[in-house]
């Protein structure tokens, strides 16, 4: 067994490191309050090949293994859970969903210029009748000569504002039931669909999320992505390379709250001493390191499983379900460590109390996710 | 075409030290990274490739297991990479890794136009390496370098000297060692790095280099300084107001 990361796995966690904290720490605090998104830091990470790592060089990717990809989502997630974010769902999921079940010519057309970053993709799976329950969707696609007709409404789309490239999951045949829904890729200048104005959150600010509205969307038979019928089997797929994202950008969070745990905790004098000293404070700090520990190892197993080409679903859950919850639980921990000044704007750790909020509940709730492991394990 | 050679030294990584309970400094979880001003460097040699064109040679000396740096020099640009390599190579004096470098420079880097080091290295700073390594070569060396260009076989350079700016030319081939604010070194991106490994580099073991001369210097010891610290509590009423500015004026703070 062997847990040694590659010299290229290190030296590019490093260079995501560096790049973090020259062009996202200086951002993150006016991007988060301002809810804006920074169009020309996604230039930069595009200029330095973070835009589509995993994505073959024929497709305007750099090449790398899945683990890298996440080694980079949690390094950048640490200085900014929004931008990891983003990263994570324009890769982990609108990429990889071409690069596994796209053509030649929808890889030439759609996929190069996302793994490039020339645009930003995004999944449009739920509406608002159909959250955890996506069998509740109503938006439909109907042929009607070459083209299919849209029509329906979509909301919580991340990048849904700002994107380019829009996955989007329509009924074609309702009565088939879970063999009935197809995907579709919608460039963003489509007439018929319409973006509305990004949601006021209460964390994942600077991540743009819309509703999605169809009205008669004609989209053109060849942008079917996959076979007709086949787009919940795709979403499925979708969730579990998006989830070991989900997953970094949880241990980016943990990571950022252990690092300004141990800072406060040594620097902050109370009765006399630091209050690192106090076994109170040590014991919530040695928890916190443990658990950052064992999640790493649960995120970076399902990565590399998927690297060797090997099941990986179960495992992405459990990543993902124990890395966001475990997120939410220091993440308020470390608040605590910090008092009074921990509960204010400027500290970091407020700001990642209120993003790793979001990580239990997007791609599939902590409840769906123990669904998913449960029937696996239950088999 | 010139040929830039471009020397770097693979030095801990400050932020990995950690001070043990008994003061004692612990080496045991640091990584290391391409020393600061070697980036300068790596990046200065890049900017002259891009417009003079040529080839830009990255050469270090350190023990088998820095193969890591290699690559993190591979990524920043360079062409190709000479590596003198032995466990005995790491914790090198100046005078030691100067002589390395030289007989690497002779036995297989010959003809070279110019030769790039950092002003000084992020571990040692002694300033020593680049100036040897010219006087091995019997070649110039211009030091403090802000600027540099390549012009009809010279290198034309701004040195940063304390009274000013003071600009000198050498016929090449010349040493050149640079200054953080010649440039900002680029973060290499993911496609680099990956390549990096696809470069060819030339290892040469201590067998196959001339020796080099004994350590001057032994480190016996090394531990954290300490600062000492006065302590002296203060209230917020203008009588303790005054002692705190009194205690400022005997310590000459303000
Ligand atoms: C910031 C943000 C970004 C998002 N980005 C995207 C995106 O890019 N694309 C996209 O398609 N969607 C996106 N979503 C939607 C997200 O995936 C859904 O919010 C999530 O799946 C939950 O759906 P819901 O909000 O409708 O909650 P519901 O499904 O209504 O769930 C409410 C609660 O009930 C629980 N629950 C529901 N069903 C069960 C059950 N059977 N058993 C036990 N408990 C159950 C849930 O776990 C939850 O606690 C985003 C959401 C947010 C907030």
């Amino acid at each position: 067994m062997d847990f040694k990361l590659t010299e290229e796995q290190e030296l590019i966690r490093k260079n995501m490191r560096e790049f973090a904290e020259k062009h996202v720490d200086p951002i993150a605090v006016e991007i988060d309050e301002e809810s804006r998104h920074p169009a020309e830091l996604f230039k930069k990470l595009a200029d330095n090949d973070w835009m589509g790592m995993p994505i073959p060089v024929e497709y305007g990717g750099a090449g790398s293994d899945y683990l890298t990809h996440i080694i980079a989502v949690e390094e950048l997630s640490r200085s900014c859970a929004s931008t990891g974010f983003t990263v994570s769902i324009h890769v982990g999921i609108a990429e990889m969903l071409i690069l596994l079940f796209g053509n030649e010519d929808q890889k030439k057309k759609y996929l190069t210029p996302l793994a490039k970053g020339q645009n930003l993709g995004a999944f449009v799976l739920t509406e608002p009748g159909a959250g955890t329950d996506i069998m509740a969707a109503t938006t439909t696609a109907v042929l009607d000569g070459n083209d299919y007709v849209v029509n329906g409404a979509k909301t919580f789309t991340s990048n849904g504002p700002t994107g380019g490239t829009y996955l989007v999951f329509a009924w074609t045949d309702k009565a088939a039931g879970r063999k009935g829904m197809s995907a579709f890729i919608i460039p963003r200048e489509t007439p018929g669909m319409k973006a509305g104005e990004h949601f006021k959150k209460m964390g994942l600010r600077s991540s743009q999320t819309s509703e999605i509205l169809f009205k008669d969307c004609r989209v053109p038979k060849e942008n079917l992505l996959g076979k007709p019928g086949d787009g919940m089997a795709m979403a499925m797929a979708g969730f579990d390379n998006g989830r070991i994202g989900i997953a970094a950008q949880s241990l980016g969070i943990l990571q950022a709250a252990l690092d300004e745990s141990i800072r406060y905790a040594k620097q902050r004098v109370q009765f006399g001493q630091p209050i690192a000293r106090q076994q109170a404070i040590s014991w919530m700090i040695a928890n916190m390191a443990t658990d950052l520990a064992a999640a790493r190892f649960l995120t970076y197993n399902a990565a590399w499983l998927k690297d060797q080409k090997q099941p990986f679903s179960k495992e992405a859950s459990m990543a993902k379900l124990f890395a966001s919850e475990k997120a939410m639980e220091h993440t308020i921990k470390a608040v605590q460590i910090q008092g009074g000044y921990g509960y204010c704007k400027g500290a970091k750790v407020e700001r990642l109390m209120r993003d790793a909020k979001i990580t239990e509940i997007y791609e599939g709730t902590s409840e769906a996710q123990r669904m998913v492991i449960s029937g696996n394990v239950l088999r | 075409m010139p040929t830039i050679i471009t020397c770097f030294k693979w030095v801990v990584d400050e932020s990995y030290i950690r001070q043990g309970t008994a003061g004692e400094l612990d080496f045991s979880v640091v990584d290391y990274r391409i020393s600061d001003y070697d980036r300068n460097a790596i990046e200065e040699a890049m900017r002259l490739k891009a417009i003079y064109g040529g080839e830009v040679l990255a050469l270090t000396a350190g023990v088998p297991e820095a193969t890591k740096s290699i690559k993190d020099a591979l990524s920043r640009g360079p062409d190709r990479a000479f590596f003198a390599v032995d466990p005995s190579f790491g914790g090198l004096e100046p005078a030691q890794t100067a002589a390395l470098l030289a007989a690497v420079v002779k036995a297989h880097i010959t003809p070279y136009d110019l030769i790039l080091c950092g002003e000084g290295s992020g571990d040692l700073y002694a300033q020593q390496v680049g100036p040897r390594l010219a006087e091995h070569l019997g070649i110039p060396s211009i030091s403090f370098v802000q600027k540099v260009d390549i012009q009809e076989g010279k290198v034309i350079a701004e040195r940063r000297v304390e009274e000013g700016i003071e600009v000198v030319a050498a016929t090449l081939p010349a040493l050149v060692t640079v200054l953080p604010d010649i440039n900002v070194p680029r973060i290499p991106g993911v496609k680099d790095t990956l390549m990096a490994s696809k470069k060819p580099v030339l290892s040469l073991k201590k067998e196959d280099l001339p020796p080099i001369p004994e350590p001057y210097l032994q480190t016996l010891e090394m531990k954290t300084a300490k600062l000492s610290r006065a302590c002296e509590k203060f209230g917020s009423d203008d009588a303790e107001i005054n002692r705190f500015l009194n205690a400022l004026r005997k310590k000459a703070a303000i």
